[in-house]
């Protein structure tokens, strides 16, 4: 980093050897040298102008100091030293040199620009940490992990009651548990589906806010290089609390964006993001928040206003809340993802599941929203693609007990007789005593005579699962999944047999070994592996952003100490240098008196 | 305490303040990180605390929650199956009891008014036992196998009738077994004993809509749909076979692989494959699915050579349509004869397109039998779920139940199996005299023979062409002689030198005309315990002494079974209470690591606790004392 701003010249430190001190920003009094030189050639009237020297730096010192003392707990506030130097000789007669009185090189800012810099850089890091721990927190606790009844272990509780029910098939008391239990892994997908979105959308507001934020610094550090470029403009000085002011303004503006600072020679600075610049002189470009929506779920980037390009941020409140909010979205996809996974290979498990008594009437809870193409196709609005296979559908009569079955082909090999909505029901309404109807694009199966009851079996297609017939859950994703209401309100359709027999067990111990089953969805994990390596995925970023947190507190903590010790106010000091400017000061008011004595003697003399 | 810059040249009173600040900032925020830790008890409260530690937390937790599963599962199985120990327990009193009675009642010192008194209590053994075969527990029917929602033993015009079912429970009692944990009604009360089980092997052919799953598979092990690697002698070419439903699903994927000169088309019973190169099939990934199909040919046998795949055994379904059985063949639809208990039943198959319409056809009938598809699913078994009846089976005019291989009395039968298996009682010499309608007689002798065909053969042997003549009755099941002499007399079979051979065959029948249609001697009897309590009470009753003997010796059968039903089941349960035990003391290993990952370790957190305290008590000292310092203070 170049501490550019250390030289009224504007020129390059390496270019000015005699500046190569930091904070050493010298101003020329002017009034004072002309003044001087008016009476240089009188020795009496010199002596004088001597005592008027001390006694105006003496002031200036004190003034400075007194500043100091003022600013001493001022936020951003530099310590200035007010620098003196002698004023240049006089030659009274050949050879013989004689002083001429002090001189009042500049007030100096005691600043570096670099350790400002990497303060800046620092601070842009540890609000970037600061802001991922605090999200990622919250993060964290809306899982609730470890806790013992998060979703992990409501899923366990929900599949050990599937495999309880298997040990007494017909107990109504166990099937409600099941039921009640789904309800509750459903609520607690729902629940934490819900906090995560509204984290997300939290997130989300957050980033507007601290964008407008970005904006409004960023049009000050513009106004203030407008007003530093006229103040400092020619008079080779520096309008050092102009500079507090913005230096302290771009502290703030890189804990919310990493931005990076080029002084031009006329004192403005250029503040980049990434290699883009926010604030070129006097002029802001501004930025905006652009929101993108991909399946409901909103993510969020910043963008110049101007020209709507990207901002390549990578710290700063801003990055860090960009970078969260996309986690969360992802933690979103990730539970809706499991959620689905749940609902598909439950439900195709149940579908082809019996309960204690067959079905008079089943009503799909999917509609199809074109009954006339392939199931496969994206047309037919199915949420679950069903796959090639068949079904088979059993009507039992009630009063003798024997079942007469039927195989129902889905065809779906790509080919144009593939099984539309349209087929599927003529070919069901062809069996004997079975109505298949298509209403509001739901098909309903139902029993065609009396005393008939219906049931499937054996579905490979999955094509019951996908249009919700005979379904455990409901819904598609972490928002909607919830308990079929048909079965909720019979707990006796609950199925737990396979074979149809009313005590069969097989489907609910199909049904509990889903809890360890690799799923092609979720990249070949369970479903509960998959919940944990995202929870685990969370726990280690929220670590990272702990410990980062820690780190870059411990380096803001440092570069703030050197800053500290360079830039601070020591009261103590200031008092010594007080102490010592009233003593100059006193000294000179005795030197004018002693001259005016001397003045009013040769006076006297004419 | 933030790392101070190595030299400090200068100290500002913002240096002073913020050092001192952010010292005691980080202490505070310790002592509150400790505090938590004492008082939750918990080092890691949040997986981010130690993400490590609580991906394995997260492991324990998950395999304790499977655990907590398990043992549920074990206390149901115990509980129900210790249950069923002692029910079985009672059984065997009971029987023992009958046993007493029967041998008490045989002898000629017990009168016939004795025995009707002890057929009083047989027959409320009997109730008791039926009382037993129907226990509940927990809501379940014990003996009813899966249909456990109803009474498995049930009164069917005074007979007992098993209308539960052989196929019993099974639950997980840790990762990897799944056991059984009801016992089979079946197996302990003999309940579906009297059985036909189907002979022949029905073989149903392939046909292009047959699912895999319905396939037996080359090996045995069905069909594991993965993918295949086909080779034509100089490419191959891997086919995804894993969303084939069917056989033509599976000759599709082949076709549509686009293989140069590899076609797929459906046999009979496999697959076969032809072209003009040198056919190879291939495994991918150690899967097993070509041998599965039956078409696994690592070596190609030469250009042009087709392969033919082996016989995929396909199983006989609910679904499988009746003309694709037998190879193609398909079923004589003509039906079956059966008579149960006295009641015959004429049945006729016209109009049953499958399996299951079959079935529902014998099961729905009033032969009062239960006809399903045997285990293996290669052919039917027809069963009298009836105890106490007997069952006969035998053609309705055609060829049915000769194809189904459900014939209970065949020409083949061996004569050592008739009547029960007490086979036929011959004497020395000839056994019986056939005296044909002219008058003329000839006599058999039926010792040292065989099968039924073997008596047949000897009958005509004997006759030696004079007019009688001897065949086995298909719709009668039942060795038929036909008199073609023309005369006038009765044509009559009569027992000699004391021998029982003519009626064991079942020939002591009056002739019809020309005819004497023997009996079925060859009915299947039920071995169930019921039915010999039934055959005791009767045999007490009529007090016949050697049926007594007989229900003694059928009733010493059901009690070794049942003793044999309850020493497994006994085993079963120190099986369950083993796990139970072994998984209590993995729990406790468990749940000692899950503590050393997760608890605080109090000694570490306590002493850190109060060096903290320390730590912060000098922070505030320090900071109260420098903070104080000033040059101010001391100047005048």
């Amino acid at each position: 980093m170049h501490g550019r701003d250390a030289y009224a010249t504007g020129k390059n430190e390496d270019e000015n050897p005699a500046s190569r001190q930091p904070g050493v920003e010298p101003v020329r009094s002017e009034a004072i040298r002309t003044l001087l030189t008016e009476f240089r050639t009188m020795s009496l009237i010199g002596a004088l102008n001597i005592g008027t020297t001390a006694l105006a730096v003496s002031q200036a010192q004190i003034q400075t100091s007194g500043n100091n003392i003022a600013n001493a707990n001022t936020p951003g506030y530099t310590r200035q030293v007010a620098g003196q130097a002698p004023l240049p000789s006089q030659q009274i007669q050949t050879g013989v040199f004689v002083g001429t009185g002090v001189d009042l090189t500049g007030i100096q800012r005691q600043i570096d620009q670099a350790l400002e810099s990497r303060l800046r850089a620092a601070g842009s890091d540890a609000a970037a940490a600061d802001t991922a721990q605090q999200w990622l927190g919250r993060v964290e606790s809306s899982f609730n992990a470890l806790s013992g009844n998060d979703l992990s272990a409501q899923l366990s509780t929900f599949f050990n009651s599937w495999s309880n029910l298997a040990n007494t098939p017909q107990n109504a008391g166990l099937r409600q548990v099941v039921l009640s239990n789904g309800d509750t892994v459903a609520k607690t997908f729902q629940g934490l589906r819900s906090q995560l979105a509204g984290l997300s959308n939290d997130a989300g507001s957050q980033i507007g806010a601290v964008a407008g934020q970005v904006n409004d610094l960023a049009q000050r550090v513009a106004d203030l290089n407008a007003q530093i470029v006229v103040t400092e403009g020619g008079s080779g000085g520096t309008a050092g609390t102009l500079r507090d002011q913005r230096d302290q303004i771009l502290k703030q503006l890189s804990q919310l964006v990493d931005v990076h600072t080029v002084e031009q020679a006329n004192g403005s600075v250029n503040v980049y993001v990434g290699s883009e610049p926010l604030v070129m002189n006097g002029q802001n470009r501004g930025i905006d928040v652009k929101q993108s929506v991909v399946n409901g779920l909103s993510t969020y980037s910043a963008v110049f206003k101007a020209d709507g390009g990207t901002l390549n941020i990578t710290s700063g409140q801003l990055g860090s809340l960009v970078s969260v909010q996309q986690q969360i979205s992802d933690a979103v996809t990730k539970i809706d993802s499991q959620a689905n996974a749940l609902i598909f290979q439950l439900n195709k498990i149940h579908a082809s599941g019996q309960g204690l008594q067959g079905a008079t009437n089943v009503t799909a809870t999917s509609a199809v929203t074109d009954p006339t193409v392939a199931l496969t196709d994206p047309k037919s609005g199915l949420k679950f693609a069903p796959n090639n296979g068949s079904f088979v559908v059993h009507v039992k009569q009630n009063s003798t007990g024997l079942v007469s079955s039927t195989l129902v082909q889905v065809d779906l090999n790509g080919q144009p007789t593939d099984t539309t909505l349209n087929s599927l029901k003529a070919s069901l309404a062809g069996i004997n005593g079975v109505n298949a109807t298509v209403a509001n694009g739901k098909l309903s199966i139902a029993a065609a005579i009396p005393g008939v009851e219906i049931s499937f079996s054996q579905d490979t297609s999955g094509v019951l699962a996908s249009l919700g017939i005979n379904n455990f859950y409901t819904g598609n994703n972490a928002a909607n999944i919830a308990v079929n209401q048909t079965l909720a309100a019979q707990p006796s359709l609950l199925a737990a047999a396979k074979n149809g027999a009313p005590g069969d067990n097989q489907t609910a111990l199909a049904i509990a070994a889903l809890e360890g089953q690799p799923i092609a969805s979720l990249k070949g994990a369970s479903l509960k592996d998959s919940y944990q390596s995202l929870v685990n995925k969370i726990a280690t970023s929220t670590a990272a952003a702990k410990t980062n947190a820690e780190a870059s507190k411990s380096i803001t903590e440092t570069l703030q100490a050197q800053r500290d010790a360079l830039s601070g106010v020591s009261i103590d000091e200031e008092a010594v240098n007080l102490l010592k400017q009233q003593r100059a000061f006193q000294a000179a008011a005795k030197l004018i008196t002693a001259v005016d004595d001397m003045m009013k003697t040769l006076l006297s003399m004419a | 305490m933030a790392i101070l810059p190595v030299s400090i040249a200068r100290v500002s009173d913002q240096l002073r303040t913020n050092a001192s600040l952010s010292a005691i900032s980080k202490t505070q925020a310790d002592l509150l990180a400790v505090q938590n830790e004492i008082s939750t008890g918990k080092r890691v409260n949040s997986p981010s605390d130690d993400p490590s530690a609580a991906a394995v937390i997260q492991q324990l937790q998950k395999t304790l929650a499977s655990r907590d599963g398990y043992a549920t599962n074990l206390q149901s199985a115990t509980s129900q199956l210790g249950e069923v120990d002692s029910i079985l327990s009672d059984l065997t009193n009971l029987l023992q009891q009958a046993q007493t009675i029967a041998s008490a009642n045989v002898g000629s010192d017990v009168t016939a008014g004795e025995r009707q008194a002890a057929a009083e209590v047989i027959k409320s053994i009997t109730s008791q036992a039926l009382s037993i075969a129907n226990k509940q527990f927990n809501g379940v029917y014990l003996f009813a196998g899966d249909r456990s929602t109803a009474p498995p033993f049930i009164d069917s015009n005074g007979k007992i009738k098993y209308v539960g079912s052989p196929t019993v429970l099974q639950n997980r009692f840790d990762e990897n077994t799944t056991s059984p944990f009801e016992v089979n009604g079946e197996q302990v009360f003999g309940a579906l004993t009297t059985q036909v089980a189907g002979t022949t092997n029905l073989a149903p052919s392939l046909s292009s809509t047959t699912r895999l799953l319905d396939l037996g598979g080359a090996v045995g092990n069905g069909i594991h749909a993965g993918s295949i690697r086909l080779g034509n002698g100089t490419t191959t070419k891997d086919v995804d076979l894993s969303q084939a439903g069917t056989v033509n699903d599976v000759i599709t994927a082949i076709n549509n692989a686009g293989l140069p000169g590899v076609t797929a088309s459906l046999g009979t019973t496999g697959i076969q494959l032809t072209g003009t190169g040198n056919l190879t099939v291939n495994e991918i990934g150690g899967g097993t699915t070509a041998a599965d199909l039956g078409i696994l040919t690592a070596v190609g046998t030469g250009a042009g050579s087709p392969i033919n795949g082996q016989s995929l055994a396909a199983q006989v379904t609910p679904l499988t349509r009746l003309s694709d059985l037998r190879n193609g063949a398909g079923l004589d639809l003509s039906g079956l004869t059966i008579t149960n208990g006295g009641t015959t039943t004429t049945l006729n198959f016209a109009g049953a397109q499958t399996v299951e319409d079959l079935l529902n056809s014998i099961n729905g009938s009033k032969a009062g039998v239960l006809a399903r598809i045997n285990a293996t699913g290669t052919g039917i078994d027809i069963v009298n779920p009836t105890q106490g009846t007997s069952l006969t089976i035998s053609e309705n005019t055609g060829t049915t139940a000769a194809q189904l291989g459900v014939q209970n009395f065949t020409a083949a039968t061996k004569i050592s199996d008739l009547n029960g298996g007490h086979g036929v009682r011959t004497g020395a010499g000839a056994d019986f005299q056939v005296i044909r309608r002219n008058g003329t007689t000839f006599s058999v002798d039926a010792d040292g023979l065989n099968t039924v065909q073997d008596v047949i053969n000897a009958i005509n042997t004997a006759d030696g062409g004079a007019g009688v003549t001897a065949s086995f009755n298909n719709n009668t099941n039942g060795i038929t002689l036909t008199d073609s002499t023309g005369g006038a007399g009765a044509l009559t079979v009569s027992p000699i030198n004391a021998s029982l051979a003519a009626g064991d065959l079942g020939l002591l029948i009056p002739a019809v005309g020309n005819t004497i249609t023997g009996a079925d001697v060859n009915p299947v009897q039920s071995k169930g315990l019921f039915a010999n309590l039934q055959k005791l009470t009767s045999a007490l009753e009529s007090s016949n002494q050697s049926a007594i003997t007989a229900a003694a010796s059928g009733l010493q059968n059901d009690h070794d079974r049942v003793i044999l039903v309850r020493g497994q089941t006994g085993a079963q349960v120190q099986g369950l209470e083993a796990r139970k035990t072994q998984l209590d003391g993995e729990n406790i290993a468990t749940k000692s690591l899950l503590s050393t990952l997760q608890d605080t370790d109090f000694t570490t957190a306590v002493t850190k606790y109060q060096s903290l305290q320390t730590a912060l008590q000098a922070n505030y000292q320090m900071t109260a004392k420098a903070l104080h310092l000033s040059l101010l203070d001391f100047l005048g």
